[in-house]
């Protein structure tokens, strides 16, 4: 049975990329101007982000290592864990570091960000902060599609 | 947040990426250097959080009061560079190492 942490982290990891989404089209979007607005989302799309980091982790370390990923090793598909689920763990670690980023950058320029320079830079991060972590979530799949085909494979 | 010097903090995300890229790579060729980092807080990726966390401050303090925050434009391109060359390095090596 696929354990809860997965689907929390998951969904927190979800979350936290729809909230930089939301900061892209607020950006985006320049004569609509609510700073307070984005600052909210901004601050719970990193925590969002931390959260679904440690949750992750929680898993990845008691469980997934122990549980998971001996069964993917020697199922149909190991290249889950060897490529997707390595890349996973470790690009995960950029995504902390990038919201901290977005968020300490709008609340520091608030307004002046709309008519800065720095405002393209900003959209691009924050799309680069969706994509990596929907890309990670897709991985995430992935990784949880193995298992299932290396337990099937047990089983017939 | 209004003390916060965002040219400070791009370069300390860029410096974290690399340092990130850079352990994850030699920890896989340097199994001793695994084991090292294993045995600090019981597993290599709890490490590689933990060091990334303080290597990230550590900067971020460092440079804070040293650089002025100018050049944020160019920074910015800096850390959206730097994190698109280090998911493409994370990721070749992991496929190079399961095609190999």
């Amino acid at each position: 049975m696929v354990h809860f942490l997965i689907g929390v982290h998951a969904a927190l990891g979800e979350i936290g990329a729809i909230g930089f989404l939301w900061i892209l089209i607020e950006l985006l979007n320049t004569k609509k101007r609510n700073i307070n607005r984005l600052k909210t989302i901004a601050l719970v799309a990193t925590i969002f982000i931390f959260l679904s980091w440690t949750t992750g982790g929680v898993y990845y370390v008691n469980i997934y290592g122990s549980e998971v990923k001996p069964i993917i090793k020697e199922g149909p598909q190991p290249w889950a864990h060897a490529i997707l689920m390595e890349v996973k763990e470790h690009v995960f670690l950029f995504l902390p570091f990038l919201a901290l980023l977005a968020y300490s950058t709008i609340a520091k320029y608030e307004d002046k960000i709309f008519t800065s320079k720095l405002r393209t830079q900003l959209i691009l991060l924050c799309l680069l902060i969706f994509i990596l972590a929907f890309a990670i979530g897709a991985m995430g799949y992935l990784i949880s599609s193995s298992a299932r085909a290396a337990l099937e494979a047990k089983i017939t | 947040m209004k003390n916060t010097n965002i040219s400070a903090m791009s370069i300390s995300t860029i410096a974290t990426i690399v340092l990130i890229v850079i352990i994850t790579v030699y920890s896989e060729l340097n199994q001793s250097f695994k084991d090292f980092l294993k045995n600090l807080a019981g597993h290599h990726w709890i490490t590689k959080g933990i060091i990334s966390l303080i290597f990230f401050i550590l900067v971020y303090f460092i440079l804070k009061n040293k650089l002025k925050e100018s050049n944020v434009n160019k920074y910015f391109q800096w850390v959206l560079i730097s994190t698109i060359l280090g998911f493409l390095v994370i990721f070749l090596f992991y496929a190079y190492e399961f095609f190999a």
